[in-house]
């Protein structure tokens, strides 16, 4: 009931604001972040069981040059190929040269021997491999009949 | 309850949920990765075998000193301690009889070395 004195005050309509659900997925960004930041920088998964391919490039000379000088000393060919490939290195040959080369440069010249002695031997083995005739296998072979024409000309 | 409180408990579990996502992310899918790690990070089939080469350098060479030297490369533990260990694991392993004599051969030297140094200090 109104009269002259009171007056209807209209309060403007605020019209519901429909959000949506954006505020979850700024939750689950800012979580996200929280989580990586955490797992990043704060607690990493810590490497306590690495392979020497995961070693910083001087150690994995100390580590190759170590193996060369082990193959110089007992002449064990075979294993020091096996340590070699656990280093994962491309081309382990043309590192162990590399290595001799720099080795020289320093005036560490046994160093630089057993790295070349190295690199030649497994050199000397690749190529050997590579020349090597691969034997046919004739004694397994099956012989298959084929049909040939008769000879037109009897063989003397 | 009010619409607000609603919406804060879903933003806090939208965080949590994005939290668990984000650590599995870190953790699993894409951990850091250590490119350029130590000697001392090495597992302990491939230390043993670091130990077993200097074994076969000291056989050789008979050089105390060097091998100690080469065994500080793997580990910042003793270098005694750095032998035993690697031992240990090769028996357990069952290496050959001669590499286990290799490595059994450098621990004595270094054990011998260290008791003559502590009685060359003891004034003995």
């Amino acid at each position: 009931m109104m009269n002259e004195d009171t007056q209807e005050i209209l309060q403007p309509q605020t019209p519901i604001k429909k959000h949506g659900p954006w505020y979850l997925l700024t939750g689950l960004i800012l979580g996200f972040l929280l989580g990586v930041i955490y797992t990043w920088w704060i607690n990493p998964v810590i490497y306590e069981s690495t392979n020497p391919a995961s070693l910083r490039e001087d150690f994995k000379d100390t580590y190759r040059v170590t193996i060369a000088q082990v193959f110089a000393a007992t002449g064990d060919l075979d294993r020091a190929a096996r340590r070699l490939e656990i280093l994962e290195d491309e081309n382990p040959i043309y590192l162990l040269g590399a290595q001799a080369q720099r080795a020289l440069a320093k005036g560490e010249e046994e160093q630089a021997h057993d790295l070349a002695l190295l690199a030649s031997e497994l050199q000397a083995v690749t190529a050997g491999s590579l020349t090597q005739p691969t034997p046919l296998a004739t004694d397994t072979m099956q012989l298959i009949p084929t049909q040939t024409l008769p000879a037109l000309t009897p063989v003397p | 309850m009010t619409r607000r409180t609603r919406r804060f408990i879903f933003f806090s579990l939208a965080i949590l949920a994005g939290l668990a996502a984000g650590i599995m992310f870190g953790w699993q899918v894409a951990p850091i990765q250590y490119k350029d790690t130590g000697p001392d990070t090495l597992r302990q089939d491939y230390k043993t075998d670091f130990v077993l080469m200097v074994s076969e350098l000291y056989e050789h060479d008979a050089d105390e000193a060097m091998a100690i030297a080469r065994l500080t490369y793997i580990s910042p533990t003793p270098p005694l301690e750095t032998v035993q260990t690697a031992i240990n694991y090769a028996e357990e392993n069952n290496y050959s009889s001669v590499d286990l004599q290799l490595m059994d051969n450098l621990a004595e030297a270094i054990e011998s070395r260290s008791l003559h140094y502590d009685q060359n200090s003891a004034g003995l």
